[in-house]
């Protein structure tokens, strides 16, 4: 070979070297969508909202540790913390400290639900058609104050209406952040200003949804949430028409037999709104993880969260569906109500809207739709409980802890019901969510809560 | 130099040749082990007369009486024989591997007395036999400013290599590692958050040296990825000559480097029999009486008469075993040479359930062509098989097992391990009814061409390929955690690979005599890629089905796809002036996918001088001073080590019942840049009484400026975290590193060498404020992930409640000293850090007849390590975990002085994360040694055995420390891939204490 040929393959290798790899430096990702896509077209703006339920369904969350914080916080005696995590451990002692992770994530949770409904209404004008239009901004108006309600509710003192409005809830963040120049950071607002955040956001949501919409929020899931955030306000007369409203116009019925109000792969008739779990969806419902026995999904605790003799106490009638809804595991007694590790989390069922309008309609001397007497008895039938001849608003207030025990509610009844759990006082300050720790850390604005 | 030499002295001599009967002088040369050396210079001097050895190292000359016979040969010191009446002189010579030696730098080589960096050399004989699976291992204790720590006692466990200091927050702390010129993949693959060391596929056996690029001049050819330091890894290669096989061979076995004590069944009474008392009040026996928790626990037996006493953590950590066997075939003719090596390495863990298995085969073939041309090819093939078990933070996980009451017992009557009446999930049940099981395959293939144009210009084009394909798969029988769903199985796929692509130009030149020049330029391009799949399975129709086919449903899949590339240019230029006066200049422009199109490029250059003073004219002849030498570089290096992605705001696909869903996974930052580290070193190599003291002292300043960092924004902003170029850090330090020869007489040799490095390290600048994460914390002023704990004040005499510092900063700026029993009243205060300050290596060498020692001790001091287990483990009977014996001293009335507070179950007192689980970490440790006998060649050589040696080593055999816990290296293997989250431990099992016996025989 001569020498000059050999010179010229090598200069040319190098040459090659030198220019022809610079188009390589493009890759990319096969994973993900950049952000431009993904909010250019209307069915990936319907991807989003969708995957706010995804969002909303998370174990952080509505997926049970909300729940799991409400029901240890505000027990005295009735249940038995038998886990071995640390988190909800805080949570039974009543002795939360800042960095625990529970906190953490639903505070972080939901503000990325929060932040997907800021994306998703930024991003409207993709839709031509106004009645798809309609429905994604009424859906992601709906989970936004949903996320708000629960945010205001755990992370600030008890409201009370017209007393203490100008406390410090959470800050309102009503923005997209899609990149790094879109951050901010807010204070808190006011328990009045998350309040109405709430309301703006779900009558909207009434306004603009659907009367039926699958298993997505529809106007009646607006409607029902309303009616639990009025209830929670002391808000007695919205409350009670909003929850009418339900029972009379959005066509859901009570199941006749109790037991299939729970552990259903499908929404029963009277799941307003359910979070949708499958095995195939990578979720399983931390309900299940920490109420359920070891054999069907649950911890090692087996269950981690009994139920205690204290709790049977509450049930007058033997005979009563609900006081047999258990069964008993090798250490304890568990509920039934979340048995089933795929099972969908039911989160307004229809039995909520007969309470609601029952304990309004008595505070209010009103018999709007009912009479409290029959409401509470259309519960008690269906539970195969014994008919009562009259109530007043402790027995309504009895049946309501009957029929939603273990749902989550116990925190916020016990704080709009004033109700003491055993010597803590029911507006006691280790009875409020602290700011987690690392959001004060990131963010100077904030304040955090007394007594933390 | 050494030509020079030579002429100089044949020119001066010629003239007092003295004629005389001339006779046939002839022997054998061999090197310090024994073996024959092939090619051995011999000359008369003063003469040019003289020959070679031959391949049996044997040689015959003609000369007279009181001739002075002179023998060199690369890398050997020099010899010299004066002729007598004898007629067999044979000699053995000795390796001279202080100065002279050549040392790997990025794409070439240079001799060590020239260098101008700070490059450490870590030859063969340091890492082989050593029975370690993993090579990073092998380097404990042998460089200064180099800190290698596994993560704990897993033998497949993760390495960290932290070569002078931290240099960032948030993207790779680990150095580039190259071997024979590759950039290796160095990607954790582990399915768990556990780390798999990526190495562990290699057979530290197949090394001929190591050296790591220290300072910034010498990593900044490596420019982008050259900020954490640079491990060159050169492979063995065959030498023409007689073809030797060599045998190592070594088996032995292993246990815990420490246990700790437990409290036994009695004492697990007593101490929550008391805390119930105090919880709820003595009345009330629900763990005692008939029936209650205790019972329950002992599950049948009679725990009231000692009928149950498990001792768990005997348990979990058991005794293992290690064997490691390779065979290597080496030699060639002059134009080919070849190395062959086969390798098996078997370790077991001392964590049960827990073993690696590893066959390795290499080949590398170096041939030339032509006088112009050389090409070669370098092939290693391994596969590795792990037995894993789960994560620190898993209650499959051996050591967990501690926690377990010993009143549970572990099996049932029938044999099969006790899963009903544990606290926690019985780990036991993970080996009867699960299993799990990692298998590495790895391709490494590098091949060469290098053309000489000219003598002076070479072209050099090399293209490498590495491909690891991993798998795991998992499987949970009926019985374990996975019972509701009747078993869970999964199984995951992992093809990376990456091909490189370097060309370059050396052009070598002496001008005139005095100035040698060489300089190189080229560029190169290389592509990783990486596909995974996954698919997960539940309800099996039989334990015995363990694969995701026989799953009734399918949970669980993906497949992913990832690419990122480099495009690199780089020139260097080195040049020295009358072998005295050193230069090196250098240049690397590198682009990377992995940056926002408008940063995708940065310059990264360097350059270093040094000064031989020991060359000058008023160092000449000194008897004392052998070498001086001043070096000083400074370099820009970067770092690329974060997602490939970084810059996009990202959309992810994901699903609602079924339902397809895009959800913001991460947000954009279009201006991400490189992180940029200047580095200046200054250094002075020395060497006195011709090398017997040998050293080099150094300084060094690291800065990183725009470091990539994961920088924490509000969680109101729907996002936890964003990469952001913020901030800066500091490290500095000295290194000291001295070599002693303290005998070299023929019968005993004694070598020592000790290194020592300081390191301080700092956060100089952080905008964005404290990052606090877990309990440690980036601060402005601090070392990184300093420990960020409320300060434990210790018991309260008159009530037993445990007591913290408030901390409060005053307005004077002081803090208040004063304690409270109300955790949530004491503010956080930074407390120690997880790095040590100070570290140290010394090793010692020595020849004694025909037996050899070695040991290297290692030691670190400074550092701290917190127990996040200690709030279980040692928690005062707060939980109904097992504590450790300390906790039976606590507080039980009024006036009791003790660190522990009153025990109160089940409602906390002191368990808050705190000083109380944080500990200083300082330890020496005897890292390794061996001792070795080498059977006398005379008598060997009768069964055609060149060498034939008998061995014993040991690893971690003795430890010195303080610390409680269950040692001062193991850490939490979940956090082994976080950067700030350090220096903690959580049920981490302690390394394995080794000793095997070997045999190396070469034929």
């Amino acid at each position: 070979m001569k020498k000059s040929k050999v010179y010229t393959i090598l200069l040319s290798l190098f040459v090659l070297g030198f220019t022809a790899c610079d188009d390589n430096l493009d890759v990319e990702p096969e994973q993900d969508l950049s952000p431009e896509v993904a909010t250019a077209t209307p069915a990936n703006i319907q991807n989003i909202l969708v995957g706010m339920y995804t969002e909303a369904r998370e174990n952080d969350s509505y997926g049970g540790h909300i729940a799991l914080a409400s029901e240890l916080l505000a027990d005295d005696d009735h249940l038995s913390w038998n886990g071995t995590y640390v988190q909800p451990a805080e949570f039974d002692e009543k002795a939360i400290l800042a960095d625990n992770s529970y906190v953490r994530d639903i505070w972080m949770n939901g503000y990325e639900i929060i932040n997907q409904a800021n994306i998703v209404l930024a991003n409207l004008d993709v839709f031509e058609d106004e009645d798809a239009r309609a429905q994604v901004e009424g859906e992601a108006k709906f989970l936004r104050g949903l996320a708000y309600f629960d945010l205001v509710r755990l992370f600030s003192m008890p409201y009370e209406m017209g007393a203490n409005g100008g406390e410090l809830g959470v800050p309102i963040v009503l923005e997209p952040v899609l990149d790094a120049s879109a951050i901010v950071y807010p204070a808190r607002n006011t328990i009045e200003e998350g309040y109405s955040q709430v309301l703006n956001d779900l009558t909207d949501a009434y306004a603009l949804l659907p009367e039926d919409n699958g298993y997505y929020a529809s106007k009646y899931s607006a409607q029902g949430l309303l009616a639990r955030v009025y209830l929670q306000r002391g808000d007695y007369e919205q409350a009670r028409d909003a929850a009418d409203d339900v029972i009379e116009n959005s066509g859901f019925e009570l199941v006749s037999d109790f037991s299939e109000a729970f552990n259903n792969d499908e929404n029963s008739n009277e799941d307003i709104l359910a979070f949708q779990v499958t095995s195939q969806d990578a979720s399983w419902n931390a309900f299940n993880e920490f109420w359920g026995g070891y054999d069907y999904g649950g911890r090692s605790g087996d269950p981690d969260l009994s139920i205690t003799e204290e709790h049977f106490d509450i049930y007058d009638d033997p005979n009563d569906d609900r006081a047999m809804f258990f069964y008993e595991t090798d250490r304890g007694i568990a509920t039934l109500k979340w048995q089933s590790q795929y099972a969908n989390i039911p989160f307004i069922r229809l039995a909520e809207m007969y309470l609601i309008r029952a304990e309004a309609n008595e505070r209010l001397g009103t018999e709007v739709g009912a009479t409290p007497l029959e409401d509470i008895n259309t519960l008690r039938a269906r539970a195969n409980a014994s008919l009562l001849d009259s109530v007043d608003l402790e027995e309504i207030l009895m049946e309501r802890r009957r029929e939603l025990a273990f749902e989550g509610f116990a925190l916020f009844d016990a704080k709009r019901l004033k109700r003491d759990i055993g010597d803590i006082p029911y507006n006691a300050n280790n009875l409020v969510l602290p700011i987690p720790l690392r959001e004060m850390d990131a963010n100077e604005e904030l304040v955090q809560n007394p007594g933390y | 130099m050494k030509i020079k030499n030579y002429l100089f002295l044949g020119l001066f001599l010629i003239s007092t040749i003295v004629l005389a009967q001339e006779k046939e002088i002839s022997g054998a040369v061999v090197g310090e082990n024994g073996l024959p050396l092939i090619g051995v210079n011999i000359i008369i001097e003063g003469t040019s007369r003289g020959t070679q050895t031959d391949f049996d190292g044997n040689y015959s000359i003609n000369a007279n009486p009181g001739d002075i016979l002179v023998y060199s040969f690369v890398g050997f010191g020099t010899e010299k024989r004066t002729v007598g009446a004898e007629e067999v002189i044979n000699v053995q010579m000795t390796a001279d591997n202080s100065l002279e030696e050549v040392v790997v730098v990025g794409y070439g080589t240079q001799s060590k007395r020239k260098v101008t960096d700070n490059i450490a050399s870590i030859s063969e004989d340091e890492i082989n036999n050593i029975p370690i699976p993993s090579l990073q291992g092998a380097l404990t204790g042998k460089a200064a400013g180099v800190q290698i720590t596994q993560i704990n006692g897993k033998v497949e466990g993760g390495v960290k290599m932290r070569i002078r200091g931290i240099s960032s927050i948030s993207s790779s702390q680990e150095p580039l590692y190259v071997i024979d010129g590759m950039p290796l993949i160095n990607d954790d693959e582990s399915v768990s958050q556990a780390p798999i060391n990526p190495l562990i596929s290699l057979n530290p056996n197949d090394i001929a040296s190591i050296e790591i690029l220290k300072d910034a001049s010498s990593a900044a050819i490596y420019g982008a990825r050259g900020t954490n330091g640079v491990v060159l890894i050169t492979t063995k290669s065959g030498k023409s000559g007689k073809t030797k096989i060599s045998m190592n061979t070594s088996m032995g076995w292993s246990e815990p480097t420490n246990t700790l004590d437990w409290l036994n069944a009695e004492q697990y009474v007593e101490l929550f029999t008391e805390a119930s008392a105090n919880s709820y009040g003595a009345e009330d026996t629900w763990l005692t009486e008939e029936g209650g928790y205790f019972d329950w626990m002992a599950n049948g037996l009679d725990w009231r008469n000692g009928e149950v006493d498990t001792d768990w953590q005997s348990l979990a950590l058991v005794d293992g075993s290690v064997q490691d066997h390779t065979i290597s075939i080496s030699g060639g003719s002059e134009k080919t040479t070849f190395f062959l090596s086969g390798g098996y390495n078997r370790t077991e863990a001392i964590v049960r359930g827990n073993d690696l298995e590893r066959y390795s085969v290499r080949t590398n073939v170096d041939h030339k062509a032509s006088d112009r041309l050389n090409v070669g090819v370098n092939v290693g093939i391994s596969k590795t098989h792990i037995s894993r078990i789960g994560t620190d933070n898993s209650f499959s996980t051996p050591l967990q097992a501690i926690a377990q009451s010993p009143l549970s017992p572990a099996f049932l009557e029938n044999g099969i391990p006790n899963n009903e009446s544990t606290i926690y999930y019985n780990f036991l049940m993970q080996e009867y009814n699960g299993d799990w099981d990692s298998d590495i395959f790895r391709v490494l293939f590098n091949t060469y061409a290098e053309y000489y144009l000219m003598e002076e210009l070479s072209f050099r084009s090399e293209f490498g390929y590495d491909n690891n394909n991993q798998t795991e798969e998992y499987f949970a029988g009926s019985l374990t955690e996975s019972a509701s769903t009747n078993g869970y199985a999964d199984a995951n796929a992992v093809q990376s690979d990456r091909y490189s692509l370097s060309n370059y130009f050396t052009y070598n030149t002496t001008f005139v005599e005095d100035y040698d020049l060489e300089v190189i330029l080229g560029m190169s391009f290389e592509e990783s890629a990486r596909k995974r799949q996954f698919v997960a399975g539940t309800g099996f129709a039989s334990d015995d089905l363990q694969t995701v086919d026989s799953a009734s449903e399918i949970i669980d899949g993906f497949s992913t796809r990832t690419k990122y590339n480099f495009l690199s240019y780089f020139s260097r230029a080195t040049f020295s002036l009358f072998d005295k006066y050193l230069l090196k200049a250098s240049l690397r422009y590198d682009g990377s996918s992995r940056f926002g199109a408008e940063n995708r490029y940065g310059w990264f250059p360097a350059a270093s001088a040094g000064w031989i003073i020991s060359e000058e004219d008023f160092f000449d002849n000194s008897e004392t001073i052998s070498l001086l030498k001043l070096r000083g570089s400074w370099g820009v290096t970067g770092n690329a080590g974060i997602g490939n992605f970084a810059s996009l705001g990202l959309f992810t696909g994901g699903a609602y019942n079924k339902i397809a869903t895009l959800y913001p996974s991460q947000l954009g930052n279009p201006d991400l840049k490189w992180e940029r580290t200047d580095q200046v070193d200054i250094g002075l190599d020395f060497g006195f009484y011709n090398n017997r003291l040998s050293g080099e002292v150094d300084y060094y300043v690291k800065k990183t400026n725009d470091l990539l960092l994961n920088q924490p924004v509000p969680g109101t902003s729907g996002f936890p975290s964003i990469t952001r170029n913020v901030g800066s850090m500091a490290n500095r330090g000295f290194e000291f590193v001295l070599n002693t020869k303290n005998f070299t007489s023929e019968d005993f040799k004694w070598d020592t060498s000790f290194n020592l490095s300081t390191l301080d390290n700092e956060v100089t600048d952080l905008p964005g404020g404290d990052i606090v994460s877990g309990v440690n914390i980036v601060r402005e002023g601090e070392t990184i992930s300093s420990f960020y704990l409320v300060e434990y004040a210790g018991v309260d005499p008159a009530n037993g409640d445990a007591l913290f510092y408030k901390n409060t900063l005053l307005a004077d700026g002081s803090r208040d000293r004063t304690t409270t029993a109300s955790y949530n009243e004491a503010s956080r205060v930074v407390l120690g850090s997880p790095y040590p300050d100070l570290m140290m290596g010394l090793t010692n060498t020595m020849y004694f007849h025909n037996f050899d020692l070695s040991f290297t001790f290692q030691g670190e001091w400074g550092s701290s390590l917190y127990n996040s287990g200690g709030k279980f483990q040692s928690g005062n009977a707060r939980y109904e975990d097992n504590q450790t014996v300390d906790q039976l001293d606590r507080w039980q009335q009024p006036g009791d002085i003790t660190d522990v507070p009153q025990a109160r179950m089940y409602s906390t007192n002191g368990q808050q994360d705190s000083s109380r689980y944080l500990e200083e970490s300082d330890f020496i440790r005897l890292r390794n040694l061996a001792f070795g006998y080498t059977f006398p060649f005379e008598w060997t050589q009768r069964f055609s055995v060149d060498r034939l040696r008998v061995y014993f080593t040991g690893v971690n055999l003795l430890t010195f420390t303080d610390y409680s816990g269950y040692d001062p290296e193991s850490t939490y293997d979940n956090n082994g891939n976080f950067n700030i989250n350090v220096g903690e431990t959580f049920y981490s099992a302690p390394p394995a204490k080794t000793y095997t016996i070997g045999l190396n025989i070469d034929i």
